[in-house]
């Protein structure tokens, strides 16, 4: 459903992605890791519309997206969450969800928006207020649950797990899996911890100086001789 | 017909001497605060007050207030600089309002003391001519074009040299790598903030001795020199330059080809065409994103 | 609950006790009249501000326009009064598509440019003489008609109009404000990507807002040149149109809904009874003054501030709740 061809995103002189071709199929779960600084984030943002390629195609569902800008992406099933969360100000935590289905899905629809926060656990802070009153792992299930709303087809997660304590991260890491069950969709996570992406993601895909260097089951990528030298050869930030 | 266009060309060029001091002071603000001060131009006006009351009230050559222009404009410095230091939050539209509010002050101040009457020089030998070939000037134009012109170059000396100046310039390029390297950013917003004021207070008698002056001046000149910054993009001082004697220069041919009530329509025209058309100013380097 | 018992309260005094408390004195009227229009202006420049997180030092512009169209399209193309009005206000809103471009730019670049917009405005308006009669301006504008017999163009009529102008932005106003589309502008300010991602269309919304604020601008401006019946450039397009309601709209707290309209009443009936005789020329020194002080000591403004301390008394423990702000 999203097919990547050959995209490459500079900055001035810096090359952020290099040539990364990509293709994700409907309900799939992908993993997306790699280094500090290989770009990973950065091809996010050229997915959802943040930054714009110089070169590359890109599309989802037959339709190319890189015309399209960012909240054209959002309505067309493109949800993301951001590496530090980013919850809409002087809303409460309903208030977030209502605006992303209102807009993003364009309908709006209470029971699901209620369903969305029970299922992330947030029901009780439903009223409270999104940018100032939430714990950090309240916050990162307000990005999936903001996501989630928008009716996507493909959700992109950027380190959702990361900087959570253990026990937190366990029972997210539950709801992850059991999110990709009831919405069948298809998932594109960053996440730096092995382990938990290993149990996640069926395939893995490793970016490394912006390159994409390996792309399998998770077996077969974290033995590939190749992705190890990135990651005991030291990333670079 | 050719004339008159190379003698506009030539007074605009002299008028952009002070518009690159006034605009310098508002860029150097900006840089090292990231606030645009709209009282600005209200600094020019009230060192260009002093000027005139130096004249008719004490009798003295106009020439003689620039010390005390420059004690008034540096203490209106200092005092925006102090208490838009102590905004707490939304620094970059709240000071947009505070200085606003202090121009409002100001402006008033001067139309009570002074009244809204036009004032100009009749020092003697200011408007003495300087023909020059084929062009003509008034002597204290000339003169003051050169003072302008040598206190550029001054200040870009000092920013390029001295360790304020370095100071200055690390601050407006990165404020928190700049604290890092042991620079105080505070101590280096006042000193922006107070060259702004002497390069406002020179620009204040200049224009007095020059022209006329009235309360409403303060405003708009806070709005050109402003246009000025937009033109050069930020952060160039022969941008600054180039900017300055552009708008004096379209000023100019605006009065001489058509009239002068549309002489402000084509400064600002020229200014939303950059705007749009090359939001990083005429010499500002492209920005790079992310 | 408050908010109900308050409307209607509010209702009865603006258009039952005050018309008729005040209908002898013609001085005391066409102050609040006046300053209903600072009020309706104010209440304009605050959506933008808050609903579009916009600030603006051009709303003069859109004022001009408005109080021009109306003029010339009564006197030349014999348009009703109160449609001419409303043309003024769709004037308002065409001209503010030039403006369009600068929402591309950050605060401060966007504030000044619209200033620059409306010195552009007020000099075109000085040199089309064919259609605006240039700097001699345009003199005998009709002023607001009989209907139903009764005379409008009376002071008290004018105060009903520009009340129910007024009252009428607040609604629409407070529509927007409790709407999605309400949500997602303000939650821009502060998290524009954020909205983004989501599907907001955040410069269509931004644009929105900025052309119902020119245009209640306008429709002001346009009451204004009927009221007055004389028009000329330096007039219909004065920087004070920007600044009284720059000052009433902080002075009140711009991002509530009564703040502006308390402030623009509270600041233009104070500077003409008080100031304006005190000091003649320059009087306008006490708004620089006003403006100073709010954004040192209260930026939020007076409505927020007395909320806050009226709580205070109510809840003594100290459970404020920041959410209930937003109902003021």
């Amino acid at each position: 459903m999203l097919r990547l061809d050959a995209i490459t995103v500079q900055f001035g002189g810096l090359t952020a992605v290099k040539g990364v071709s990509l293709s994700i199929g409907a309900q799939e779960v992908v993993g997306l890791v790699g280094p500090n600084g290989a770009g990973k984030t950065t091809l996010f943002n050229a997915i959802s519309g943040l930054v714009r390629p110089t070169a590359g195609r890109a599309s989802f569902e037959e339709a190319d997206i890189l015309k399209a800008p960012m909240y054209k992406r959002a309505r067309m099933g493109i949800g993301r969450t951001f590496q530090i969360p980013q919850p809409m100000h002087e809303l409460t935590v309903r208030q977030n969800l209502l605006v992303a289905q209102r807009f993003g899905a364009g309908r709006v629809d209470e029971a699901k928006v209620d369903e969305i926060l029970s299922f992330l656990h947030l029901s009780d802070k439903a009223d409270r207020d999104a940018a100032t009153e939430l714990s950090l792992s309240e916050l990162k299930a307000l990005e999936v649950g903001k996501a989630l709303a928008t009716d996507p087809r493909l959700l992109l997660l950027d380190e959702v797990l990361a900087g959570l304590e253990t026990a937190s991260k366990r029972s997210f890491m539950k709801t992850l899996t059991e999110l990709h069950a009831r919405y069948r969709i298809s998932i594109l996570i960053i996440e730096h911890d092995i382990e938990t992406i290993s149990n996640l993601c069926p395939r893995v895909c490793v970016l490394n100086y912006g390159q994409l260097i390996a792309d399998g089951t998770p077996q077969e990528v974290f033995s590939d001789p190749e992705v190890i030298r990135s990651y005991t050869g030291g990333g670079h930030d | 017909m050719t004339a008159l266009i190379l003698q506009s060309l030539y007074s605009g060029l002299l008028s952009g001497g002070s518009y690159a001091l006034i605009a310098l002071g508002l860029a150097l603000v900006f840089g090292t605060m990231k606030i645009i001060n709209l009282a600005h131009g209200e600094m020019v006006l009230l060192s260009a007050y002093m000027a005139y009351v130096m004249e008719n009230r004490l009798a003295v050559n106009p020439l003689l207030a620039t010390p005390l222009a420059l004690v008034v404009a540096c203490l209106i410095a200092v005092v925006v600089y102090f208490l838009v230091s102590r905004i707490s939050r939304n620094r970059e539209l709240n000071s947009l309002i505070l200085t606003f509010g202090i121009g409002i002050i100001l402006t008033n101040a001067a139309l009570i003391i002074w009244s809204a009457d036009i004032h100009s020089t009749s020092a003697p030998g200011f408007q003495e001519p300087v023909v020059l070939g084929p062009l003509y000037s008034m002597r204290s134009e000339l003169g003051f074009f050169v003072a302008s012109m040598v206190l550029v170059a001054a200040l870009w000396w000092w920013l390029s040299r001295s360790w304020y100046g370095r100071a200055v310039r690390a601050v407006s390029s990165n404020r928190d790598a700049a604290k890092l390297m042991g620079i105080n950013p505070h101590r280096t917003e006042v000193v922006s903030f107070v060259v702004a004021g002497i390069l406002a207070s020179v620009a204040g008698v200049a224009i007095y001795s020059t022209g006329v002056i009235q309360p409403a001046l303060g405003a708009s000149l806070t709005t050109k020199a402003f246009i000025i910054t937009v033109l050069a993009g930020i952060g160039s001082i022969p941008g600054v330059l180039v900017g300055a004697v552009l708008i004096g220069v379209v000023e100019a041919l605006t009065v001489t080809l058509y009239s002068s009530a549309i002489q402000e329509l084509t400064g600002m025209a020229l200014f939303l065409l950059v705007l749009f058309v090359l939001p990083n100013g005429l010499f500002g380097a492209a920005r790079r994103r992310g | 609950m408050r908010v109900r018992v308050l409307i209607p309260l509010l209702v009865i005094v603006l258009y039952g006790v005050v018309p008729f408390a005040l209908a002898g004195n013609n001085y005391v009227m066409s102050i609040l009249v006046a300053a209903l229009i600072i009020a309706g202006v104010a209440l304009a420049w605050a959506l933008l501000g808050n609903l579009g997180g916009m600030v603006s030092f051009g709303h003069a512009a859109f004022f001009g326009v408005g109080s021009y169209i109306s003029a010339i399209v009564t006197m030349k193309l014999g348009v009703p009064v109160f449609a001419a009005m409303l043309l003024g206000g769709a004037g308002a809103a065409v001209a503010a598509v030039a403006v369009l471009p600068a929402l591309r730019l950050s605060g401060p670049y966007f504030a000044l440019a619209v200033l620059a917009y409306a010195h552009i405005f007020k000099i075109l308006a000085t040199e089309f003489t064919t259609i605006t009669g240039g700097a001699g301006g345009i003199l005998g504008i009709p002023t607001l008609p009989r209907v139903l017999g009764y005379d409008f163009g009376s002071k008290v009529g004018g105060y009903l109009v520009i009340v129910t102008i007024v009252l009428l932005f607040a609604l629409v106003y407070a529509r927007i404000r409790n709407s999605y589309y309400g949500y997602a502008l303000r939650a821009m300010h502060d998290s524009e990507d954020a909205t983004r991602v989501v599907g907001v269309h955040s410069t269509l919304l931004k644009a929105l807002m900025l052309f119902l604020s020119a245009f209640m601008t306008g429709v002001v401006g346009a009451f204004n040149a009927h009221c007055i019946n004389f028009l000329e450039p330096d007039y219909a397009f004065s920087s004070g149109w920007t600044m009284l309601p720059v000052v009433a709209a902080i002075f009140g707290g711009y991002r509530t809904l009564t703040g502006p309209l308390v402030g623009a009443v509270v600041v233009y009936t104070v500077d003409q009874l008080v100031f304006k005789s005190l000091i003649p020329s320059g009087h306008q020194i006490i708004f620089g003054v006003l403006l100073g002080v709010m954004i040192l000591f209260a930026p939020d403004g007076l409505i927020p501030l007395l909320a806050k301390k009226l709580q205070w008394v109510r809840q003594p423990r100290g459970c404020r709740d920041p959410r209930t702000e937003s109902v003021c």
